[in-house]
């Protein structure tokens, strides 16, 4: 046993890398998949429709918790090989975002008005024309408040890839307290990097929704 | 006395003063219209007449009671001060027999139940919409909504009844329903002040019409005089605009 | 090779079956619980009182930027140090409560917000009292426009309870660990598990799309 010095601080920051990690291969993965969902939640394909709405439906009714075990334990078994913990851990967070955002996106988009694709239809644009330069832009900007809020989620939620033991800000909190029998140091410590990265983005996603309401 | 008096009110909101210094009385039974270019104060002096509003000097009496005073329930002065609003107000998750009985039945003049719908059907009648009864607002045209307001107001019987700009939210075909049952309100006796762009209403229905300027009453009198031969080029330029 | 084997969980199904009756009353509990928070935090946070809404603000900002994980931890590890020694169950029941507390309190003080001002003032000009324009009036309105919201906060709160598993608090993913302790059928074990939570979170939201059918039945619009 040992005390709660500013070197634990330290490892506790270092830790953050990791989780910075995980959170750049979920928007990095996730964020193509989700775009791909809102598209299929909104085009016109019914079979697409049916088949994005139904992921998104799943992946957001189980725990996150859960979602990390099935890869963890899943990919190896139907990918025959073991894989670093950080492709599983990777590969949940990244349909985690991918299912979040994407409801996020498909709100997005339907939000801005069907009038607007038909005048752009009008003037001939191609449906991805359309989509690129008059319905993405729009869509963007009504979403964002709520993209920037998700990644909040994100961050917190990437603490849950402690329990599989990926040592990431909470799994460096958890070594910490077990190391120095100082749980409200470390918790309370881990609890502030936590609310230092997340406060800043809640603000702004706060901010961004003023905004836009006040646009509108 | 008369029912209501305005003595030398003034209103500000922040830096900008909206009524500077007002003097109005408002006998039993009269119909005063009040008219005006927007922003000279019309519907704030009306809003502070039954209290929606402060006022920082002077006082207003409804029936001897002095509107602002600390002591004064404005609860139960409102209960005989109706007041319709140009956006109808009504309470879009009733429908329209409870958005009139709801003020009745809490306030206790009369017994839920059967009594109560009589009554909602009492003031329907005399706005000319007793199938609406169990309507929602959400299902009602606008002129259809300000009538139901008006029969909300009526269901209190009041001794006084508040108009803002009533007819301003509605689409042009809708305005002569409401201004009909206004109409007859008047016959019928009822002590009205309006604050309208509705000339027409103004030239035939009222008793009195005040032209509010820059925040004060710049003249007043009979509308036929009034419209007639405008003692200021203030009024003379207002009726010209609007006509 | 993929092998799956899903013949052995059955004999577990007790197991699964009582990790879920903890599941739905930890649910249940820091729902009610949580609504009551909410409910004070929303009006503290309308108080006269500028150190009550500091406080209030400061909760649900608090709250809501650091993780669940880590507040549950808090209150586990921490509280016996101050003489305060909850079983698992108990304290992940404060710190779901907590954490749904926050959201609720921000989700019903919008909720009451969003109601136009001049249907109060409408209230008040026919003569009705505070508390009968609040109960009549706002309140009604209000409710409809927070369900969607906190209805699905609770959905959310239902995964959320999976964290007490983290704390040995029974519940159904504590469960699964249980039985993939006893069986080495990991994959299987939480593949099972994430479909009665899928289950049962279809089954929320069906129940609740029912429920606000039934109770906001007046038209919107106009």
């Amino acid at each position: 046993m040992r005390g709660f010095t500013i070197s634990d601080v330290l490892t506790m920051l270092a830790a953050v890398q990791w989780t910075a990690t995980l959170v750049v291969l979920a928007l990095a993965f996730g964020a193509p998949l989700a775009l791909l969902l809102a598209r299929m939640c909104t085009g016109r394909s019914r079979l697409a429709r049916l088949l994005a709405t139904g992921i998104l439906q799943l992946v957001q009714g189980v725990p996150v918790l859960g979602l990390l075990m099935f890869f963890y334990f899943g990919m190896p078994v139907f990918l025959g090989i073991k894989v670093p913990a950080l492709v599983s851990v990777g590969a949940a967070f990244t349909i985690f975002t991918a299912a979040f955002l994407g409801e996020i996106w498909r709100g997005g988009i339907q939000a801005v008005h069907v009038a607007q694709g038909e005048a752009a239809a009008c003037l001939g644009l191609t449906r991805w024309q359309t989509f690129r330069h008059v319905i993405a832009p729009q869509a963007f900007r009504i979403a964002l408040p709520a993209t920037v809020g998700f990644l909040v989620q994100l961050i917190k939620n990437t603490s849950l890839a402690s329990v599989v033991g990926f040592v990431e800000l909470a799994r460096a909190g958890q070594l910490a307290s077990a190391a120095t029998f100082q749980p409200l140091l470390s918790y309370a410590c881990v609890a502030a990097i936590y609310f230092a990265l997340c406060f800043p983005l809640t603000l702004w996603s706060r901010s961004l929704e003023d905004k836009l309401n006040g646009a509108r | 006395m008369a029912l209501v008096e305005i003595r030398n009110v003034h209103k500000s909101f922040g830096e900008v003063e909206v009524l500077r210094g007002i003097d109005l009385a408002v006998e039993k039974g009269e119909i005063v219209t009040i008219i005006g270019r927007s922003g000279s104060g019309k519907s704030t002096l009306l809003r502070c007449i039954n209290g929606l509003e402060q006022i920082n000097g002077g006082e207003i009496l409804v029936a001897g009671e002095r509107v602002h005073s600390r002591s004064t329930d404005l609860r139960k002065l409102r209960e005989h001060v109706g007041i319709v609003f140009q956006q109808f107000n009504l309470f879009p998750h009733m429908t329209v027999a409870r958005n009139i009985t709801l003020a009745p039945v809490l306030t206790g003049r009369v017994a839920k139940g059967d009594a109560a719908r009589e009554l909602a059907l009492k003031v329907l009648a005399q706005v000319g919409l007793e199938e609406k009864i169990d309507a929602y607002p959400g299902q009602l045209s606008g002129g259809q909504q300000q009538r139901v307001a008006i029969a909300r107001c009526l269901a209190m019987s009041p001794y006084l009844m508040l108009f803002d700009e009533v007819t301003s939210a509605l689409d042009p075909e809708l305005v002569g329903e409401v201004l009909k049952v206004m109409e007859d309100l008047a016959t019928q006796g009822m002590t009205m002040i309006l604050v309208t762009h509705e000339m027409n209403f103004a030239r035939n229905v009222a008793s009195k019409l005040v032209f509010m300027h820059a925040g004060m009453v710049h003249e007043e009198g009979r509308p036929a005089d009034l419209f007639a031969n405008p003692a200021t080029p203030e009024l003379a330029n207002f009726i010209s605009s609007v006509r | 090779m993929l092998q799956l084997n899903f013949n052995q969980l059955w004999r577990y199904q007790d197991e699964f079956l009582h990790g879920m009756s903890l599941t739905l009353l930890l649910t249940l509990v820091a729902t009610l619980a949580g609504l009551a928070i909410g409910l004070a935090g929303a009006a503290a946070a309308g108080s006269r009182f500028a150190a009550l809404r500091l406080f209030v603000r400061s909760y649900v900002e608090v709250i809501r930027n650091t993780p669940a994980l880590i507040q549950l931890f808090l209150i586990f590890f921490v509280l016996p140090y101050a003489g305060l020694r909850l079983p698992p169950v108990y304290a992940a029941a404060a710190a779901l409560s907590i954490y749904m507390g926050a959201y609720a309190s921000e989700i019903i003080r919008g909720g009451l917000a969003s109601i136009p001002r001049s249907q109060i003032e409408a209230g008040q000009c026919l003569g009705l009292t505070r508390w009968q324009v609040f109960r009549h009036v706002i309140l009604p309105p209000a409710l409809r426009n927070i369900y969607p919201s906190i209805t699905s906060q609770i959905v959310l709160l239902l995964l959320g309870t999976s964290l007490a598993s983290q704390v040995s608090a029974p519940e159904l993913f504590h469960a699964a660990a249980f039985v993939e302790s006893r069986t080495f059928r990991s994959f299987e074990v939480y593949a099972v598990v994430c479909a009665i939570y899928f289950t049962l979170v279809l089954a929320f939201r069906l129940a609740f799309a029912g429920i606000g059918r039934i109770a906001f039945r007046w038209p919107t619009g106009r």
